[in-house]
Formats: C-alpha cells, structure tokens, sequence
C-alpha cells in the first residue's frame, strides 16, 4: 500500500527536472535564444549590406552601419558602431581605400570577427583623389593622386564576384549553412545576371559614338568600362568654391568638342556656373546618379539604385 | 527756345531714347541661347553586310539597332543574308537579336556574321531555346 501510493505521488526531484527541461525548451524556443544563434555581421557599405542578407537569409543578422543616406567617402564610425562591431563575427567593407578607419576598426574593437576587404578582392581601376578629405593616417595620398577607384559596385560582374565571396565567407563561419549560402547566393546571382541583360538592353538605345558622362564624381569609371562609356570629370562642378573663369571655360571646352548631350553634377553648389555652362552648351542637366551606394525608396535597393541610374543617363543622352 | 514745356520735354525725351537704345543694346547681357555645338561630326550611315546561320530554323526572329527594326522575317531559314545602312562609328554597334525558337526544341544556336563598312568580318553567337533576346556588339 505504501508502495502504491508512492508510485502515484509524484516524487519533488522529477517535478522540479520537468520544469526545468520545459524552461530550457522555452529558452531555445524564444526570439532572443534564435537572434543569438544567428551569425553576426557588421558592414559599412549598403551594397554589402544588401549581399550579405540576400546571401545569408534568416542565419543571419546584419548591421548597416553606413546607410543609403550617408556619404561613405565622410562616415566616421561612432562608439555605438565600434561596439556592434567588436560582437561582430564578419565585419564588411567595400575597401580599395573607401574606409579610412578600416585600420583602427579591428584595432579599437578587439573583435575577433573577420574583417573582410571584399573590394580587394578583384582588380582596380585608377581614379584621381579628389574627395578632398583625408582617407586615413595609412593612405598617404595627396590631393590630385592617382588612387584606387573604390566605387566597383558599379560593375556588375564585380557584384557577382563580391556575392560569391560573401556566401564562401559566410560559410567558414557556419558550415552547416553551406548550402543554404550556396541557394541563397545563387537566386541573388539569377536576379544580378537578369539585371544586366536589362541595362545591356537599355544601353542599346545610345549609339556607342554617344556614350560619354560627364560627371563631378569620379565614380562611374567601373560602370563605363562594363557599358562602353567614356567618362569625363569635372572637377570644381560641385565644388563650395567658385571655379575660375578658365576652369568654367575648359568644361564648356570639353562638352562642345566631345557633342556631349548632358551633364551630371551630383550636387550644385554653384548654380550660376551650372547655369552659365549649360546656356553656353545647350547640354541639358541629367538627373541625379546614385555614385555612393543604394539611394533612398526606388534606389533602395542595388537593382532599383542601378535602374535609376541607367535611366537618367539613357533619357538625357538619347 | 520757345514752345511749350510739355514740348520740350517729349522731345528731350525722344532724343534721350534714339540715343540710349543703341547705347543699351551694346551693353546689355541678354542671353544668347546656345544651339548644340558640337565639333563632332554626326556618323554617316554606311552599307554593312548581316548573314546569319541556325542549327534550327525559328519561329521568328527580329534584329533591332538604336530602337528600330532593322531586319525581320516572317518565314525564316537555316541561312539568310541582307545588306543593311546604319551608322557604323568607330566605337562600333550594338545589335539587338531577338529569336523566337520553336517550341519544345533542343538549345539551339544561331550565328551572326557582320561585314562592316571597311569590308572585314565579325562574328558573334547567341545559344537559347523558348525566346532568346541578346545584345550583340560588333565588333
């Protein structure tokens, strides 16, 4: 009889056992308990930031630290920044120089996340530096140096090569993802190939004798490389200061001799010297490029930024 | 001087403009709008020679150049050629090909060979099955 009855009763040590597996359950099972478990990444430039969650779906969790309304060649990283970045387990950046505090991140942080220079991973094009800020104690570089162009975005293919460096990276951290990454990675490739086979399409529309941007950023060289374009930068355009009289009649020069139909400044300082080129010209004013990364509501995203460009440049030079 | 002042006054007035009109004109900064001036010279259209060659005969097929139709068939064959005029600047053209296979076909192919106006030749191929459209650029 007291065997019985102690058999029913149920004894305190496996009451107390159920509850505990039953909270552990509960743990795992909670939002909090899934972010933990998913890698964590830090990037400092929106094209990034867009491949690394295409690439890594819901395994992962991912800080834009620049965002679409940022000047990349300006950001600073704050504290707030180098804390997420010291929890960081793969930190992103575009590299080729854009990142002058690339250096001190890893330095500062002490994080033990990879740090990977996706930018530097494929071949550079040549650019004057004219940015006009200092790119970090390690460049080095004056004003007027021929530098590495940082802006490879703006090539396709260059995206492709920097989709499949994310996946294979993203793997190392997480190899039971592999072929998740590998899904993920190939579904983002099938949309950047139909991307190009629509700006190849749209481009199609300009004779190739007429494909020349003029621009106040040097940054669209990988862009015109990949689309037969010949660029021709104007510095000062955009400029605070006033350019000189010689300077304003160099780029009146230029756009005559080379019948160039449009212009793109990326931000007017100095409206009468716009006013003044385009009058004597008769070069009208294209809209504006996305030169820095993803833009804001259409741009926000790489193929509404790349569509946004190609068709403000296709409307203005047709 | 005799004569009313209101007179006078109109004719100083008259005076004071024939004098200042062309005075005016000279240093006045009206706008002079600018047409396009380009020191390039527009390309000349010039005759180029098109041939192409399919594995399978398609359904259609269209080749467009600067957003026109430049040459399409209805009954198209294994192997065709036309003569065509274009602009054919230095920098060269980009031809958009646009095939319709038949359906349930294999992957097919279909080769473009241009003559340029200088008379040399390029080629270029465009593999597809269901609808292919590709952009071509010669040379």
């Amino acid at each position: 009889m007291c065997n019985h009855l102690a058999k029913q009763a149920p004894r305190p040590s496996f009451a107390l056992m159920k509850i505990f597996v039953l909270s552990l359950v509960a743990l795992f099972l909670s939002p909090s308990a899934q972010a933990a478990d998913k890698i964590r990444v830090s990037s400092f430039s929106t094209v990034l930031t867009e491949i690394a969650q295409q690439v890594g779906g819901d395994r992962v969790e991912v800080t834009g630290h620049v965002r679409p309304d940022m000047d990349p060649h300006e950001f600073e990283p704050k504290p707030s920044d180098l804390k997420t970045v010291g929890d960081a387990q793969l930190i992103l950046v575009s590299a080729k120089h854009l990142e002058g505090y690339v250096g001190k991140l890893k330095q500062a942080t002490g994080t033990k996340g990879t740090l990977l220079e996706v930018g530097d991973k494929f071949p550079s094009l040549k650019m004057k530096d004219d940015h006009g800020h200092d790119h970090g104690p390690k460049d080095g570089h004056k004003h007027g140096d021929l530098v590495e162009d940082p802006h490879w975005w703006h090539s396709i293919a260059n995206t492709q090569k920097a989709v499949k460096i994310v996946r294979d990276e993203l793997a190392k951290i997480s190899p039971a993802d592999q072929k998740t990454f590998a899904a993920n990675a190939a579904a983002y490739a099938g949309k950047l190939d139909a991307l190009q086979k629509w700006v190849k399409t749209e481009i199609a529309k300009l004779p190739r004798d007429q494909r020349k941007l003029v621009t106040s950023h040097d940054a669209f060289q990988y862009f015109a490389k990949e689309n037969g374009f010949t660029i021709y930068a104007i510095e000062g355009l955009s400029s605070a200061d006033q350019p000189s009289s010689k300077k304003v009649a160099e780029i009146i020069a230029i756009i005559k001799s080379q019948g160039v139909k449009a212009i793109f400044p990326e931000s007017i300082q100095n409206p009468k010297v716009l006013k003044e080129i385009t009058r004597e010209t008769a070069a009208k004013v294209g809209r504006e490029l996305y030169a820095d990364g993803l833009g804001e509501g259409a741009a926000g995203t790489y193929e509404g930024m790349y569509k946004s460009n190609v068709n403000a440049i296709v409307s203005a030079l047709k | 001087m005799r004569g009313s002042p209101l007179i006078r006054a109109l004719l100083a007035f008259i005076v004071i403009a024939m004098l200042g009109w062309p005075l005016w004109r000279l240093t006045s900064s009206t706008e002079a709008v600018a047409t396009p001036v380009s020191s390039v010279p527009a390309t000349e259209a010039k005759a180029i020679g098109l041939q192409l060659t399919f594995t399978a005969v398609p359904k259609s097929f269209v080749i467009r150049h600067l957003e026109k139709d430049l040459w399409s068939e209805p009954t198209p064959q294994a192997e065709m050629e036309r003569e065509v005029t274009i602009p054919f600047p230095e920098k060269g053209v980009d031809l958009i090909v646009k095939i319709e296979w038949p359906e349930g076909a294999a992957l097919a192919a279909a080769r473009v060979r241009l003559t340029d106006p200088a008379g040399d030749t390029h080629e270029k191929s465009v593999w597809g099955q269901g609808t292919t459209e590709e952009v071509l650029t010669f040379p």
